[in-house]
């Protein structure tokens, strides 16, 4: 019998797609091997993750829901059984449509303003490779509420991902590691979510001589292959950081130290800021002043004339500062210093010795690995990137999840920021890159985000916050507009908003705001809030109040549970998709190639009645009567590529439905065409056959160095005046409209963040929780591996038993000492108590990589209804928290972490 | 001669364990049963320690006390170093298991399916010999076996590699032929200093691991005073 490789990708995780093989004997799956002919080209020699070699047990999952169903039971609850009842695909169109159609003639918004349509795309961006044209079918509709999130801003690098776009388009930050030669990685995981192309590229890297170290409160997958672990204190990695600037420009020479000549030209350290802690700006143009030591005066940062930069002193000079609302809040004659002599200042402070007190970290530790990432910037080094010379900068701070989202990120995102740009390795050869821009337009192309904007800097199109602009509106039921002005407005921005808020504010309104009423209908596609987000309870009563629910459903899952509608569509080896791989993306993808990859159906679990994603999305759009729409939506290029250019036309005919084979193949064409400037044109059987088309992608695209400066922009760092001024502007909005509770977020709006302990904030909610913080002797963490069980992986039979294999994936993790004097064992049964009131039970793990104070929960089981995932007795956080204001810190994002005690169960 | 052997550098294993996935799918073997696995190890003691990924597997050893014991014969090695089972023969009486000192060896009886009942997958791909057999890692014999008709070679194309050498994402197994100096395997035992498990058992294991050195712990006191 001849095996046929059939070639598509998986997408289960962000750090693909991995491009891989289903080998079919006739017409069943026999195996998943890679691509090998990608191997060449791809970053991690087209190798593949664990997940992947799942997708043929997934597919055969014999739990799948295996026709479109109908709940008959209109009361909705954790314990009701929604009594459901198969239906025909046509009787489940119909039914979705009839409420479509119902909710476009009263009008896209309801009487409150907000979306009529909510959609949960869950399992952060990963529903992008699945969902098919379903993205037609929401641009066709119109204004769609994406604000209900089921992890993001939790789970996600959430601070990260605004500041980090704010400061140099890096949604995600990764090390230039085919160059790096030091990383500090506060708690990166790239070993267990960093994909294959992470691990091939850091193992490669550590072959060539790359040093790691991990701080990290446990020792994770990604530890275990560090040069060293340093068991910091949970959150203390801000305190790290700042005694790392303390060093560099206190107890070393910062002439030496730092890459002044970066410093002075990339950054806004020689920017002079009055007493009022604003720029001083010069009148007339209102350009921010520097300080000319050799000419001995003040001119505009960007005057030609300039002879050098002073970063240093103090000095006299006229102008003005422009504060919160364009006011003018001084003019005339005032004492200004350069940013740089304030952070020196700030700095002053946070010697070793006061870290050490925080972060559990020795002094001389601090110091040692100070110097060592100064030595490794190898400050003036230059390399040649096809035929450019640059400089070559190899350090790298990495940060992860729990350290870049919830408190203390802003702190810690802005600290690796100033270091990076402290010794130059901002953006340049072997340092610190963005890999994707997910909020700035293009979301596919990083360099064209960077345009010239005020004040030397990028242009930001944050959202207003001036008087008269700023306005609470209901475009999305988290606010995302009035209360985040850095997640920007763009197509990811809802999503990325406060998410807590629309489930939090629809259980609790709040005070002199407007009420968040249920949508009319909600879809949710690859998540599971109810056990991915947090608080169960809360989320189980909004998901009851919510009058029509459509889930798209792989198995019965504790979300879908409340749904009207269920529709299983083809899954990941059954639906057709052309998607987009390579250029540079996240985790740690830099690619020298950009193209797009096919998922076609290589396996079909013909017990299950699915329907491809596109045909859903087509069928829904013309019985609810916006076909030509939907059609026109493909045209523009929604699927990626437009299908109508001057050059070439492969439109569709906007009254006519087409299958999900003619869509993709014109798609096919577009794309081909485009990528190869009109040589090939390649429609899909060509894809059927080959499975991806790939460019060159050149590598000075991986770099924002070069178009910086021929842009003459500086990226704004270290001081934060125009984010100060913002967040000064938002609390005047939110106080004319005696709104106070945001008053703690807007604490972070400040020039430079300052030290408060992060785990203080955690205290005061369990003080408000009425319960006292010293009850509670543990934090507990999470952690992930690359196996371990998500969302999309959840019921795969496969994957739960090769996961297991790996510490803490059926137990909580506890420091062994700590453990033995409990009278632990391994395995041993414990209950946990959490402050919330709220108990679970599980296995424990004593291991010696864990600090005495902590135990992690890896993982999201604790699944009562999901089929495989049920039968595994695990402790998940999110089970145990529950949200609160006090626990969201200025981006609307929170952390896995909670205060518990533990006993063992006799 | 051939001398199939393999190379482990367990010093960049990240524990993912996409080898035992792959294995496992690449060979149908039931829950529970590993012919390939990534053990989860730590050294030393909080502060000072090291957690370490050590994959395990079949040895092929040349001295295999698993053949020895088995009184059907079913447990053999080849000439190319191969070890292996006819599950035709084997009667299942599990010597072999208890004889293998690295727990290599793993007795399918009955062979249970994941999700209860069996999947179109399972029926299709599982070998119903193995069916009260002992049963273990057979270098992927198939794979390695197809270089003959394909003119491919072990290590290096991975159409006759075993298949858990070219699913690893961190580059840590390799896989060649120890008689042949240029062979992947070779070069990197050459170069790097390596040893091989229970060596005192005088098994002569065909699976080589390499770590950075001994495995060293940190000796700076990285934890401030209480």
């Amino acid at each position: 019998m001849v095996v046929k490789r059939v070639p598509t990708y998986c997408y289960q995780c962000v750090s693909g797609p991995d491009l891989l093989y289903v080998m079919v004997e006739d017409g069943k799956p026999i195996g998943i091997e890679p691509n090998y002919d990608i191997s060449d080209k791809h970053p991690a020699r087209g190798r593949i993750c664990a997940k992947a070699y799942g997708l043929i047990h997934k597919t055969y999952n014999p739990f799948r829901i295996k026709s479109p169903m109908r709940r008959t039971n209109p009361r909705k609850g954790i314990s009701e059984d929604p009594k459901w009842e198969e239906i025909t695909w046509d009787e489940a169109l119909d039914l979705v449509a009839a409420k479509l159609r119902e909710a476009r003639a009263k009008g896209l918004l309801d009487e409150n303003g907000y979306p009529r349509l909510a959609v949960t795309l869950g399992e952060a961006g990963t529903p992008m490779g699945y969902y098919g044209s379903f993205n037609a079918f929401l641009a066709a509709w119109g204004p769609v509420d994406y604000s209900f999130g089921s992890g993001q801003g939790v789970k996600c690098y959430h601070s990260e991902h605004l500041y980090g776009e704010y400061w140099h388009r890096a949604f995600i930050v990764a090390a230039d590691s085919q160059r790096t030669k030091l990383v500090l990685s506060f708690g990166h995981n790239d070993n267990a979510t960093g994909g294959v192309n992470s691990i091939w590229k850091h193992m490669s890297a550590k072959d060539r001589g790359m040093k790691w170290i991990q701080f990290e409160p446990h020792m994770s997958v990604t530890a275990a292959t560090a040069d060293e672990w340093i068991p910091i204190r949970p959150k203390s990695d801000g305190a790290f950081m700042l005694a790392m600037m303390n060093v560099m420009l206190h107890e070393m020479d910062w002439r030496e130290s730092t890459d002044v000549d970066f410093v002075k030209r990339m950054t806004n350290a020689p920017y002079l800021v009055g007493p009022d802690g604003f720029y001083v700006r010069e009148k007339g143009s209102g350009k921010p002043l520097v300080w000319d030591p050799v000419e001995g005066r003040a001119r505009a940062f960007d005057d030609d004339g300039i002879k050098d930069f002073a970063l240093t002193g103090e000095y006299t000079v006229e102008g003005f500062e422009m504060g919160p609302d364009k006011e003018t809040v001084r003019e005339g004659e005032m004492r200004a210093k350069p940013v740089f002599e304030l952070l020196r200042e700030h700095v002053k402070p946070y010697t070793p010795e006061w870290a050490s007190g925080i972060t559990d970290v020795d002094p001389r530790t601090i110091r040692r690995i100070t110097r060592e990432f100064v030595e490794s910037a190898s400050i003036g080094a230059t390399t040649e990137v096809e035929g450019l010379q640059l400089p070559l900068r190899p350090v790298a701070i990495l940060t992860g999840r729990g350290v870049s989202n919830g408190w203390g990120a802003y702190l810690v995102v802005w600290a690796r920021t100033v270091l990076g740009a402290l010794v130059g390795a901002l953006e340049t050869p072997g340092g610190m890159v963005g890999a994707t821009t997910r909020l700035n337009k293009p979301m596919h192309d990083r360099l064209a985000t960077v345009r010239i904007g005020e004040d030397g800097f990028m242009a930001q199109s944050l959202n207003p916050t001036g008087k008269g602009l700023w306005r609470i509106d209901s475009k999305s039921r988290n606010f995302h507009r009035a209360l985040s002005p850095l997640v920007l407005d763009s197509s990811w921005s809802q999503a990325l908003g406060p998410s807590t808020i629309a489930w939090y504010f629809m259980d609790s309104p709040a005070q002199n705001w407007p009420r968040v009423t249920p949508p009319d209908i909600y879809m949710i596609f690859r998540g599971n809030p109810m056990v991915s987000f947090m608080d169960p309870d809360l989320i189980a009563r909004d998901l009851s109040r919510m009058p029509f629910m459509v889930a798209f459903a792989f198995t019965i899952d504790e979300t879908n549970w409340f749904a009207d509608v269920l529709l299983p569509e083809a899954s990941d080896l059954e639906g057709l998709q052309l998607f987009a791989i390579g250029g540079t993306s996240y985790m740690e993808q830099l690619w020298d190639y950009i193209g797009v990859a096919l998922r076609q159906p290589a396996a079909v679990n013909r017990q299950v009645n699915s329907m491809d994603m596109t045909d859903i999305s087509t069928e829904l759009a013309a019985r609810a009567g916006f076909l030509r729409e939907y059609n026109e939506a493909i045209n523009r290029g929604i699927l990626g590529y437009p299908l109508k250019t001057p050059m070439y036309d492969f439109s569709l005919d906007p009254e006519r439905k087409y299958s999900a084979e003619e869509i993709w193949d014109r798609v096919c064409r577009a794309a081909t065409w485009t990528l190869s400037g009109g040589d090939e044109v390649h429609g899909l059987d060509w894809f059927r056959e080959h499975g991806f088309y790939l460019a060159r992608f050149s590598r000075l695209n991986w770099y924002l160095h070069p178009l910086m400066v021929a842009k003459k922009l500086r990226y704004e760092v270290p001081y934060n005046e125009r984010l100060y001024r913002v967040g000064r502007e938002l609390e005047r909005r939110l106080h004319e409209i005696g709104v106070h509770w945001w008053d703690a977020k807007l604490d972070e709006y400040t020039p430079f963040p300052v030290w408060e302990d992060p785990l203080d904030k955690w205290d005061e909610w369990v003080r408000e929780l009425g319960e006292d913080p010293r009850e509670y002797p543990f934090w507990m963490i999470s952690t992930k591996a690359m196996p371990q069980l998500g969302s999309t992986t959840v019921a795969n039979a496969l994957l739960a038993d090769v996961s297991r294999l790996i510490a803490g994936q059926r137990a909580l993790l506890m420091n062994a000492r700590v453990g033995r004097a409990m009278g632990l064992r391994d395995w041993d049964e414990v209950l946990v108590e959490a402050p919330t009131g709220k108990t679970a039970r599980g296995f424990v793990q004593l291991r010696e990589g864990v600090r005495p104070d902590v135990v992690v929960a890896s993982g999201q089981l604790g699944n009562w209804l999901t089929p495989v995932a049920k039968d595994i007795k695990m402790i998940n956080i999110n089970l145990l928290t529950k949200m609160s204001m006090t626990t969201l810190d200025g981006t609307g994002s929170t952390a896995d972490l909670l205060r518990v005690r533990i006993r063992r169960v006799d | 001669m051939t001398h199939w052997a393999m190379v482990v550098e367990a010093y960049k294993c990240t524990g993912c364990q996409t080898c035992t996935t792959a294995c496992k799918v690449e060979n149908a073997t039931p829950p529970g049963v590993y012919w390939r696995r990534v053990l989860d190890l730590e050294v030393g003691e909080y502060p000072n320690v090291r957690r370490v990924f050590l994959p395990t597997q079949c040895m092929h050893c040349e001295d295999p006390p698993c053949v020895s014991v088995c009184p059907t014969g079913a447990s053999r090695r080849r000439d190319d170093g191969i070890v292996y089972i006819d599950y035709d023969v084997c009667a299942g009486c599990g010597l072999c298991a208890l004889s293998c000192p690295y727990g290599a060896r793993w007795l399918i009886k009955p062979y249970e399916f994941y999700y209860g009942e069996p999947t179109e997958y399972e029926l299709n791909k599982f070998d119903r010999r193995m069916e009260g057999a002992a049963s273990k890692c057979t270098f992927c014999m198939h794979r390695v076996d197809r270089a003959g008709e394909t003119g491919k070679k072990p290590g290096v194309d991975p159409e006759v590699t075993p298949m858990c050498v070219n699913a690893c994402p961190a580059g840590v197994l390799h896989f060649g032929d120890l008689d042949d100096p240029e062979s992947e395997v070779s070069r990197i035992l050459r170069s790097k200093k390596n040893f091989r498990l229970l060596e005192e058992l005088r098994t002569k294991p065909s699976v080589y691991y390499v770590l950075e050195g001994e495995i060293v712990l940190p000796t700076e006191q990285v934890a401030a005073e209480p």
